[in-house]
């Protein structure tokens, strides 16, 4: 149809042009066509149509490190179209430049009690305490979550509101993801990289995002196992508990890598005083959210009553029409400092707080060697609230558990943290009750005959009483399934010695297995951890691979693309 | 003779080992697990050490996937038994840094540390190196820690005596310099030959050696149960030389017959250091070449002695010395005990000698022992002695210090607990047994001071508080307590079950016998109560339990 000058000139345009440019010049042309004026559309699709130039900020607040890796992901998706897109964590942006934000997309996460990650704080009471006003603001919010969670992308939820009281314009609504989070979050991302073409009405978009998540809770399975053991690893004279506990259920399906979520009971005696101190019946029937239970399986098995959010010690301020200006965290406490009117409040008050939520376990056990069991490695989890000692909910609710007691759990899986196949070798650094993840993958190659080596480093503080899993351990590597294992005591000797001592140590040999194409797996507590492991296993890259700095963090990114670095950190 | 091809398995792991070194380096090494290599821990031995676990904590560790509890017990080599201060304090920071904290006094004048876990062997080590304390050679199947008549005030005498067993000590080193490269990270000898070791070769001794040196009328180091035992001889205030006893040794097994406790033979006298040492060197050789090296349960000098007959072993030795042994000069012991509270020596000197229960230097309720000695250590008055029987002295006190020494031990309850201690509590000892000894079928220091206090109400209702009968307890047949050598002797065979024995005498030079078997505490009690009984009533003046014993022919 073209005549010969017309068609190379096109036909060279193509060849010079990206995949995007061609995507937009589509859309230009499809413009050009539906509008039948060859000038407007010339015009508006040259200065507001194309979102070439157009600046967009990605704020990200993560606990975890997903928060962040998403955002990086999408700027750099943005980036390939022409979109300035700016990165940026939640903890060091400059809260005074949001009412100068024009596009602003915010990836948060949600803690268990429907808290925004540490690193948000700061910015989400910013948002909360109102007294300015963000007229320019065209934002959007992708919320990161976990549906076995009652508050399921909360933080998210606040966030989005609260920009919309405060004027901000909302670009898209609201993305609510659980923790197979790509495809949801690519999708509202695609929406948002779509209106900044179009610049289209704000509501009509509504229509082509794919709709938030359901707020399903506990839709995973959940199975009720029984309590098979239950043995603190640690011996005498240890600062520390962790629990081995050993459940069979019935119809398990799991992968080593997988987690358990176990919702804990409050302790009997704690539901009870409350229960005393209000004079409340422990039968008496009371409704929370829809549901009828009675006042002791509410306080018992139900609600948070040991670590209450300021949310909700605002909230019963305001029920009980009291300044509460001390800190406290607990219901008995609050119910004893600052009494109800009378103790019909309770059922209220009652309904002000939050379900108890889940806590996650890395499975111990595997498929192939422990049938019908799941293991769990958990440790006594002792922290202090204004100076007082406190025991976390379900560590002390697992440390008490007897054997024959019944359980429900559910399984949580975690695609990101795999065993590779069986001939491929793998590097797995657990210190603490980080070892849960490779006992469950040692295990498993062992059952399962997988012919890879396997390098394990664990460590704690003391050889004599905190080598978890010790026989275990010495049993594997003489069986030669653990190639080999090397481990780090802290307070054995005056200077402290940590698993990344030990890395630096077989530094050589430890760049020589990646090189032969292990993969490299962390878990156990993410901070000073994982980071300083982390940072070591850098250096190392870069010593025994003769690499810059910034080849060194290339080295791991490519690996960790390629799938071969995972971290199961918390 | 042993056959080449019979040889028992400690032999091999010795000729093996490379001059004592075995595998300890990897074994060092392993990160994974608290023992050494099987090897490893028959080589460790000769540097002082044994490897140990808590046994009472095996099962409940064994639930919770941890391996056994291993430590190791390091034994200092100190020939007779003597420590300045500033060594006593290098001893407590070391015991307090690294091991249960308690240093322990054994029964052959040493220190012992209890519980030091295998990456701390290194740098106990270190630290004793420092202090320049060593630890070699005080187990394994070699010459142990040599005795010495403890006391000072024995004799003007005592210091030349005294001065012997460090000789002999040295002497008897082995050549190889295998510690100080494993321990003390010494470079790794070039050419081995600086290394040749006449005495020992490459084979070391079939079994322990004990060594000790007694200064009559004093027989606190219980010399006839030694390998080797040298008595001295003074005439006119002057040494003029040495009886030699050999084929003392205590160790059985229950079951078989063919092992028994045996007292030294006096085979002659010798006089002059060279002549002395010479024979006491001879001997080693003599049981290196003749000992048994097929079983080790009849391995001892005692039973090379008898197998070859007192003559012809006599014979060989000096054929090999050059020269023959004089006829043995009378002697005569009187007693075992300690000379407790504060003594005085010819030269103006103080001692005080402390009761240590079980030789466990500690603080407790009782005394804070532990904290007063290393109060006096920091004085730099005094220096330090141990007792075979498991006591301390604080020694060599001039006047002018004593009150300060004085109003120390009496501000940690030391001098009132020595003081006020029963008889037979001063007189009695135990082994360590339950829970590190691999060897314990019975508890034995965590037992006997309970014991003791019901045998002093049992005394106590019979009227013989002033008895000062000698009583010693091991949780094994292998007699580290002596308890062969007490009037009455527990050894254990069960838990909570021991053999009793009864008739040695109170001067240790007859060793007693079988009474009954496999008792437990009421069945002892309800025996000694009757047997108390008896003794109050029908003894003669002045006559000793185990005497009365004999003569009632209670063992035969």
């Amino acid at each position: 149809m073209l005549g010969e000058p017309k068609l190379k000139i096109l036909l060279d345009l193509i060849t010079s042009s990206s995949k995007e440019e061609l995507v937009w010049m589509n859309c230009y042309i499809s413009n050009i066509v539906a509008n039948g004026t060859k000038e407007s559309a010339s015009s508006s699709a040259a200065s507001v149509n194309s979102p070439t130039g157009k600046k967009i900020t990605i704020a990200y607040g993560t606990e975890t490190g997903n928060s962040k890796r998403m955002a990086a992901e999408l700027a750099a998706k943005a980036k390939k179209i022409g979109v300035n897109a700016k990165v940026v964590s939640l903890d060091q942006y400059r809260l005074n430049d949001l009412t100068k934000e024009e596009y602003f997309l915010t990836v948060i996460s949600t803690q268990g009690e429907g808290e925004p990650p540490t690193a948000a704080k700061k910015f989400y009471d910013h948002i909360h305490n109102n007294g300015f006003r963000l007229e320019k603001l065209k934002y959007s919010v992708l919320a990161l979550g976990d549906t076995s969670y009652p508050l399921f992308c909360k933080a998210g939820e606040d966030v989005d509101t609260q920009l919309q009281k405060l004027g901000g314009e909302r670009l898209v609504p609201i993305q609510k993801c659980d923790l197979d989070y790509d495809t949801d979050a690519q999708n509202w991302f695609e929406t948002i990289l779509r209106y900044l073409n179009n610049n289209n009405a704000v509501a009509n978009a509504t229509v082509t995002v794919s709709p938030a998540v359901a707020k399903k809770v506990n839709t995973k399975k959940q199975y009720t196992g029984t309590v098979l053991t239950n043995i603190n690893l640690n011996d005498k004279g240890s600062a520390k508990s962790t629990y081995h506990i050993e459940i069979a259920a019935e119809g398990l399906e799991y992968e080593p890598g997988d987690s358990i979520g176990i919702v804990p009971k409050n302790p009997m005696l704690a539901a009870e005083s409350i229960l005393t101190l209000t004079g409340t019946m422990a039968d008496k029937n009371i409704i929370y959210r829809d549901i009828s239970y009675t006042a002791l399986e509410l306080l018992q098995n139900k609600l948070n009553i040991s670590h209450l959010t300021d949310r909700v010690v605002k909230r019963y301020a305001s029920v009980t029409g009291q300044e509460i200006d001390v800190p406290v965290s607990d219901l008995y406490t609050l119910l004893k400092t600052f009494p109800l009117k009378d103790n019909t409040q309770l059922e209220e008050v009652l309904g002000i707080l939050n379900p108890i939520a889940p806590r996650l376990y890395t499975v111990a056990s595997a498929p192939a060697a422990h049938n019908e069991e799941m293991h769990i490695t958990v440790a006594r989890d002792v922290f202090e609230v204004n100076n007082e000692e406190r025991i976390g909910v379900c560590s002390a609710f697992l440390g008490d558990i007897k054997i024959e007691d019944p359980i429900s759990f559910f399984v949580q899986k975690n695609k990101r943290f795999k065993l590779p196949a069986a001939d491929k070798d793998i590097i797995m650094i657990g210190p603490g009750t980080g070892i849960a993840a490779f006992r469950s993958f040692i295990a498993e190659r062992d059952a399962t005959g997988a012919n890879g080596k396997n390098w394990l480093f664990f460590g704690e503080q003391h050889f004599a009483t905190d080598f978890l899993y010790q026989t275990e351990i010495q049993g594997w590597v003489e069986t030669g399934v653990l190639t080999r294992a090397n481990v780090a005591f802290s307070r054995d000797q005056e200077k402290k010695v940590y698993v990344q001592h030990k890395i630096t140590k077989h530094g050589k040999d430890f760049y020589q297995w990646l090189q032969d194409g292990a993969y490299l797996y962390i878990c156990g507590s993410k901070e000073p951890m994982s980071v300083d492991v982390e940072q070591t296993i850098l250096e190392v890259i870069e010593l025994f691979g003769g690499k810059t700095k910034e080849e060194a963090v290339q080295y791991l990114s490519q690996m960790e693309e390629e799938g071969r670095y995972s971290k199961d950190v918390y | 003779m042993s056959a080449k091809d019979n040889l028992s398995g400690i032999e091999k792991i010795k000729t093996a080992s490379d001059g004592l070194r075995g595998t300890l380096k990897e074994s060092l090494q392993d990160e994974l697990t608290g023992a050494i290599r099987e090897d490893d821990q028959a080589v460790i031995k000769f540097h002082g050490m044994y490897q140990q676990d808590d046994r009472d904590r095996r099962e409940e560790r064994a639930e919770k996937k941890l391996d056994r509890l291993y430590s190791y017990m390091i034994r200092l080599r100190l020939p007779g038994g003597f420590l300045t201060p500033d060594k006593w304090i290098a001893a407590h920071e070391i015991a307090g840094e690294n091991s249960t904290g308690v240093i322990k006094i054994t029964t052959r004048q040493t220190i012992q540390l209890h519980g030091i876990i295998k990456s701390h062997i290194k740098p106990t080590i270190q630290a004793f190196n420092e202090a320049k304390l060593d630890s070699i050679a005080t187990c394994g199947d070699i010459n142990r820690n040599v005795m010495c008549s403890a006391h000072p005030k024995q004799s003007p005498i005592h210091e030349q005596v005294f001065a012997y067993a460090d000789r002999i000590s040295t002497l008897l080193m082995p050549k190889t310099r295998a510690y100080y490269e494993i321990w003390l990270d010494n470079e790794q000898l070039l050419d081995k030959k600086e290394e040749t070791d006449p005495l020992y070769k490459d084979r070391y001794l079939p079994r322990k050696f004990k060594i000790g040196i007694a200064i009559p009328p004093n027989n606190d180091i219980d010399i006839l149960t030694n390998d080797l035992g040298l008595i001295a001889i003074i005439e006119n205030n002057q040494l003029i030389g040495f009886n030699i006893a050999v084929g003392g040794g205590l160790s059985t097994t229950h079951g078989n017959h063919d092992t028994y406790a045996r007292l030294g033979t006096v085979i002659g006298f010798v006089e002059g250091e060279e002549k002395t040492l010479k024979t006491i060197y001879e001997v080693l050789t003599v049981q290196r070449d003749n000992g048994n090296r097929s079983d080790r349960k009849l391995a001892r000098l005692k039973y090379t002695l008898d197998r070859m007959g007192v003559d012809s072993f006599k014979a060989e030795l000096e054929k090999r010395i050059g020269f023959a042994l004089q006829p043995a000069r009378p002697f005569s012991f009187n007693q075992r005990s300690d000379y407790y509270g504060w003594q005085k020596n010819d030269k103006g000197d103080w001692f005080f000698t402390a009761l240590v229960e079980n030789g466990r230097v500690l603080d407790n309720e009782q005394q804070a022992l532990k904290t007063a000695l290393l109060e006096i250590a920091k004085t730099g008055t005094a220096n330090f002695r141990f007792t075979g029987n498991q006591n301390i002295m604080v020694s060599d006190v001039a006047e002018k210090d004593k009150t300060i020494i004085n109003e120390i031990l009496e501000r940690f309850n030391v001098a009132q607990y020595t003081e006020s201690a029963s008889l037979i509590r001063k007189n009695a000892m135990a082994c360590v047994a339950l829970p590190t000894c691999p060897l314990a079928l019975a508890e034995a220091q965590r037992y006997l001071p309970s014991l003791l206090t019901q045998i002093e109400a049992l005394l106590g209702k019979h009227q013989l508080d002033n008895e000062a009968i000698i009583i010693r307890m091991t949780g094994c047949p292998n007699g580290c307590a002596r308890p062969y050598a007490a009037e009455i002797g527990f050894v254990g065979t069960a838990m909570g079950r021991y053999n009793l024995h009864l008739g040695g005498d109170r001067q240790g030079t007859r060793l007693n016998k079988l009474y009954k078997e496999s008792l437990n505490e009421s069945a002892i009690l309800g025996e000694l109560d009757n047997l108390f009984g008896l003794f109050k009533k029908d003894r003669h003046k002045e006559e000793g339990f185990g005497d009365y014993a004999i003569r009632k022919e209670w063992v035969k």
